[in-house]
């Protein structure tokens, strides 16, 4: 059992090995690309730094970047063991977001309770969708696959209808920037000498994994939420109420993607773009995978994804290698990580064999 | 009114024959999230090739057109082998190899597209232009009240998508292949013991979803867009997707859907024209079908049920 946990250790280094091959196909120095990764995460000192920067500010920027995936993929995994598929991440992320930017983002509220308050209501509406979600699948036999997807769909254009009409900023076509005492990211903080963006959402997220360790762990809804996930069958001959138990999961996977949400929209950016969901919500069904489904799992894996992303624009500029292909590295990463099963089976089979 | 009728069409078509793809890949019993970034793929595959062979060819030429369709269709099947490999092979997650695919798709034609431009056309683009496709009015009926409008301002596309509907539609239902795919979603183990194999017709059902969602890609990229980008991915994979649950996974109900949500958009467009409305009510507008969705599952979803072996992996000693 234990051998298999190193499963997604190789299938990362066999991605890593063929993003070399095809960087070194391109023309360009792999490892030399790879280490661009790592300085612009913050992993690795830089040849040069602009004023007031340093490491350390590229890595309180790297973790400004990680909180939101880290949660969304909490988000996903969370429905994924009452054995539901929340496609619908990006959506509740944004409801979420969009409702604490103009309930506190544009009121004048001090920072001590704008904060809390953003948080608040980023847990609220994200698990309000989400029950929603899981309530449609309980008393209408609507699958959760669709009805995410609708939901995205609703979303995103009612939350750019009202950014449209209500809240843009005519330059830069976004919704108004929220202000500072909102934002959950504290923007150019002077520590020392340095300027650093400091992200409070990584504690919220630490705290969110820890309770879903939790809540899995060691509550009986956790183990009714994995007794669903395993066979809804067995669970209700068990005398779990199965329904109630996955409006319940959908409702925290909701809360989850909602703090992710309000990290993102109001703390590693400060402002909405119109008709766009952010990819975070499918790339954490990924990601999740990745982090073998569990929640110390998953901070490895967004740990791994966010340096190839964050890393990507300090590597084009550097290496010269399209930021593109960073994406297309963590595509890679993913697709055999998906054959993951796979392996473990015929892993099983030699052994039974030997 | 015929500008709601022919917008919508052209929106509706190639959605329905993504959704017939879907059709035939949930029927054999595979999850099929990856429509997105198989009608991704494929229209990259077509838009790359118009765009290499453009300059040997009149600008007004359709011949440019056909063969992108061509090789969308290739590229949509070729894209989708990958599909087949995770999860009839490798016997991966079925939802989690879609949302994989969706997502490496999308990385990998963004990446190749900018690429290719540097490389080859010597210019940094981040996209494909191709020409908009030529319209044709058939004479005669298309000046019949109202129902003229279904044949006026065709796109080429149009009438080849509603051939090969046919054809899927008589594969499906008419033939024993058809009978094979279904029983595959439904009872693979009653198709293992009449001696036919599973995995090779599930095969053949994910690369016609491929094929057709390429094949609706390249018609998106032709008409809405005129050129391809990354805004190929917005959305149209999810909406086939959704079209083809309403639809019951039937593919006459299927157009029904497709029809619903080809005929709402164009409608709120139009009907924000008329009001003189600003723009972004188009928004309002947008949210329609989805909604008229959740509603209509709401209250006749109950009767939907998918093919009992559908998201299963095919387990030859199960019981």
């Amino acid at each position: 059992m234990k051998k298999h946990d190193l499963i997604p250790f190789f299938t990362v280094l066999l991605s890593l090995v063929l993003g070399i091959v095809v960087i070194a196909l391109l023309g360009k120095n792999p490892f030399l690309a790879y280490y661009n990764l790592l300085q612009g995460s913050g992993l690795a000192p830089k040849a040069s730094y602009a004023g007031h920067k340093g490491m350390i500010t590229d890595f309180t920027s790297f973790l400004n970047a990680l909180t939101p995936m880290l949660l969304a993929s909490l988000s996903v995994l969370i429905a994924l063991k009452a054995g539901l598929f929340n496609i619908g991440v990006s959506g509740q992320m944004l409801a979420a977001a969009f409702v604490a930017t103009v309930l506190v983002g544009y009121s004048e509220l001090p920072a001590v309770l704008a904060k809390p308050l953003v948080i608040l209501i980023g847990l609220t509406v994200g698990a309000l969708v989400g029950g929603l979600v899981g309530y449609l699948r309980h008393r209408f036999n609507i699958n959760e696959v669709v009805s995410t997807i609708m939901c995205n769909y609703i979303v995103q254009f009612v939350a750019s209808f009202f950014i449209n009409v209500f809240f843009v900023d005519p330059v830069s076509r976004q919704s108004k920037n929220i202000g500072a005492a909102s934002r959950l990211t504290l923007v150019d903080t002077v520590v020392g000498d340095y300027k650093m963006d400091i992200p409070l959402g990584i504690l919220v997220a630490a705290a969110a994994v820890a309770a879903t360790v939790f809540l899995l762990g060691k509550t009986t809804l956790g183990f009714e939420i994995k007794a669903v996930g395993s066979s809804s069958r067995a669970a209700e001959y068990a005398g779990i109420r199965v329904g109630r138990t996955r409006v319940l999961a959908m409702m925290l996977s909701g809360g989850a993607a909602g703090l992710a949400g309000v990290t993102y929209y109001l703390g590693y950016f400060c402002s909405m773009q119109p008709r766009v969901l952010a990819s975070t919500g499918y790339d954490a069904i990924a990601v999740a995978l990745l982090g073998n489904s569990s929640p110390i799992g998953i901070i490895f894996s967004s740990f791994l994804i966010t340096v190839i992303s964050k890393g990507s624009t300090y590597m084009s500029s550097t290496a010269g290698v399209q930021a593109e292909m960073a994406a297309a590295l963590t595509g890679i990463i993913l697709l055999i990580s998906a054959c993951g099963a796979y392996v473990r089976e015929r892993l099983d089979r030699w052994k039974e064999n030997r | 009114m015929n500008t709601i009728i022919i917008d919508g069409l052209s929106f509706a078509l190639p959605l329905f024959i993504m959704a017939i793809g879907g059709i035939y890949c949930e029927r054999s019993g595979v999850t099929n999230l990856a429509i997105e970034g198989l009608q991704g793929f494929g229209a990259f595959c077509g838009a790359l090739f118009a765009v290499c062979i453009a300059p040997y060819f009149a600008g007004d030429s359709p011949v440019p057109f056909y063969l992108a369709m061509v090789f969308a269709f290739l590229g949509g099947t070729l894209f989708s082998l990958l599909h087949a490999m995770l999860c009839i092979r490798f016997k991966a997650n079925q939802v989690i190899s879609g949302v994989v695919i969706n997502i490496l798709a999308m990385s990998l034609t963004e990446f190749m597209t900018k690429q290719i431009n540097a490389s080859i056309f010597k210019a940094a683009s981040n996209k494909f232009v191709l020409g908009v496709s030529a319209r044709v009015t058939v004479p005669g009926i298309s000046s019949v009240p109202v129902l003229g409008a279904v044949f006026t301002n065709l796109y080429p596309f149009e009438p080849v998508i509603a051939l090969i509907a046919v054809i899927a539609w008589y594969v499906l239902y008419r033939t024993p292949f058809g009978l094979h795919l279904r029983a595959c979603g439904d009872n693979p183990h009653a198709v293992d013991a009449a001696g036919i194999e599973v995995g090779k017709v599930r095969l053949i059902a994910v690369l016609v979803s491929g094929a057709l969602s390429g094949l609706g890609g390249i018609c998106f990229a032709y008409s809405i867009s005129a050129n391809f980008s990354s805004n190929i991915y917005s959305g149209y994979g999810y909406l086939a997707i959704a079209a083809l649950i309403f639809g019951n996974w039937k593919i006459l109900p299927t157009l029904g859907a497709c029809l619903l949500f080809g005929f709402a958009r164009s409608g709120g467009y139009e009907l924000v024209k008329i009001l003189e409305m600003p723009s972004s009510y188009q928004d309002l507008v947008m949210v329609l079908p989805y909604v008229l969705t959740l509603l209509m599952l709401v209250f006749f979803g109950r009767k939907n049920h998918s093919p009992r072996a559908l998201g299963v992996i095919y387990d030859k000693g199960a019981r």
